[in-house]
């Protein structure tokens, strides 16, 4: 620390007797942000604010983001479409400049990116928030084509609607069936929360329906919360089949709304299919993804393993310990903002510590949640021991109702810190 | 006169300026960023969970050690209290109350 402060006395004198100096030391720094969900918005906008002279550019094609946190919500008539949805007007705001396109190649030796007009954006470094992408056909019969009979929903939006008007189309006395992905994968307690919500929604309006989810795992997030709260709420209506049970979904047919598993099929009156995913394409290209499709970082800037500058967060990574969720990726874009300020200032990053903080709710005021704190442990973001963990299985009074009422709460505070 | 006022002025908030960040990581110290996706940093309508920046350090820090204790119940708060031991809990206390309320 003495070295530091040292540095920065020395930066102080520069700044008092030369200006110039200063002034042309401070304006260095260009930084590209690819992707404006919740890790690269906030990245963006983290970074102009700590360090307001780094010349950022947030490189987003479409004007307008759709959460996927609440938008299983929108499946059950508890919100509209629009209450997902924000711009990036606020951003804009904090001097962030907003590219409306899309990056059709990074050149990780080059230091620039090109976009799709073909022109190129050179950076000092490069924040890449990929998402996911879905491995179509990993399911036989199931691509983007099958996604229109077939919504998987599992990037909001169009896929959203969809899904719901299939749910609201459907006869009393039908069955949703929905088949979830081995792990890893975007949201890991999503497809839960999904089902109790919809049946939270059929118990109103359709309560001769049942749902059948397919899982290909043997075990999940919150599991015991959800299955309890399950038997509790929707008694006889949501049916999980294991992994060892052949829940493995191997194949589908859009046109009869079919899944074939090892052990037999299902035909759906509304089928949702969650498919395996991937990081998002362009971390392949840009040579930061491993040969499991997703990203390899170090646990306290996150900077690629695999190519130097290049900083990948959010769903994309692999994060150790650290969950998938929007929570982890705007609480690694605020890390990586501060380590970027540092780092391009040409001092050490120091270990961070991150909270991911997770609700998932099983009807309109029944919330749960998990919790973790994490900090770099041998090249890994790892748990700390005796923090985090799941809400209590036995509660009282309006414990459920309460956590309910935190969840949108942090929905509002997290996109009003990202987005507005 | 006026341009001297200016420069001292700013020389001044220079001075002060790394002074007190010099041990405190931008963002604040570890941990601290990640409060803000719950504990809102601006004031926004119709949030239950209430917002920390410009408490009393002292409090802030009473409210970590009962929440880790279980001496004051709560959902969350509890098991996020048990991964930040006493230095972590006052740096990051000490943070928010800097900010402006």
């Amino acid at each position: 620390m003495t070295s530091r402060r040292t540095f920065l006395k020395g930066g102080v004198a520069a700044a008092v007797f030369a200006p110039a100096i200063a002034s042309a030391q401070a304006a260095a720094g260009k930084v590209v942000v690819v992707g404006g969900g919740y890790a690269g918005a906030t990245a963006a906008r983290t970074l102009k604010t700590l360090r307001p002279a780094t010349d950022v550019t947030l490189v987003e094609p479409n004007p307008v983001y759709t959460s996927c946190p609440f938008s299983n919500s929108v499946l059950a008539n508890l919100r509209e479409i629009g209450q997902q949805q924000f711009r990036y007007d606020g951003i804009k705001r904090t001097g962030v400049k907003v590219a409306e396109t899309s990056v059709t190649a990074v050149d990780a030796d080059a230091k620039s990116v090109t976009l799709a007009d073909g022109s190129k954006l050179p950076y000092d470094r490069l924040v890449m928030n990929p998402g996911i992408d879905f491995i179509w056909n990993a399911i036989q019969g199931y691509d983007e084509a099958a996604s229109q009979k077939m919504p998987h929903a599992w990037k909001a939006g169009a896929q959203t609607v969809l899904l719901r008007q299939q749910l609201q189309a459907m006869e009393d006395g039908g069955l949703v069936v929905m088949s979830v992905p081995a792990n890893p994968y975007r949201c890991p307690p999503g497809p839960y929360e999904r089902a109790s919500l919809i049946a939270y929604w059929l118990k109103v309006w359709k309560p001769k329906s049942k749902l059948l989810l397919l899982d290909a795992k043997d075990a999940f997030s919150k599991q015991r919360l959800f299955q309890n709260g399950w038997a509790e709420l929707y008694p006889g209506m949501i049916e999980w089949v294991s992994l060892s049970k052949g829940g493995k979904v191997t194949a589908v047919d859009p046109a009869t709304l079919t899944f074939t598993t090892e052990f037999g099929s299902h035909k759906a009156a509304v089928a949702n299919v969650i498919p395996p995913q991937r990081a998002g394409a362009i971390a392949a290209q840009a040579g930061v993804a491993d040969r499991t499709g997703w990203c390899p970082v170090e646990p306290v800037s996150f900077e690629s393993t695999l190519r130097p500058n290049i900083h990948v967060l959010g769903d994309a990574a692999i994060m150790g310990g650290m969950p998938k969720s929007a929570f982890a990726a705007n609480a690694q874009a605020k890390v990586c903002a501060a380590a970027l300020v540092e780092l391009l200032a040409g001092r050490k990053a120091a270990d961070p510590i991150l909270i991911n903080t997770c609700y998932s709710l099983l009807a309109a005021d029944y919330g749960i949640s998990v919790a973790g704190v994490y900090r770099p442990d041998k090249g890994q973001l790892t748990d700390v021991p005796g923090a985090g963990g799941n809400s209590p299985l036995e509660v009282v009074g309006g414990f459920r109702g309460q956590e309910a009422l935190y969840a949108s709460s942090w929905f509002r505070t997290i996109t009003s810190e990202v987005f507005g | 006169m006026r341009r001297w006022l200016v420069s001292g002025l700013a020389g001044a908030l220079l001075l002060a300026g790394p002074a007190w960040s010099a041990d405190v990581p931008p963002g604040g110290p570890p941990g601290a960023s990640s409060c803000t996706g719950c504990h809102s940093g601006a004031k926004i309508a119709d949030v239950v969970i209430p917002r920390i920046a410009g408490r009393k350090a002292e409090d802030i820090v009473t409210f970590m050690r009962e929440y880790r204790s279980g001496a004051w119940p709560s959902s969350v708060m509890g098991r996020i209290a048990k991964g930040f031991d006493d230095q972590q809990t006052q740096a990051i206390a000490a943070w928010f109350a800097a900010q402006p309320e």
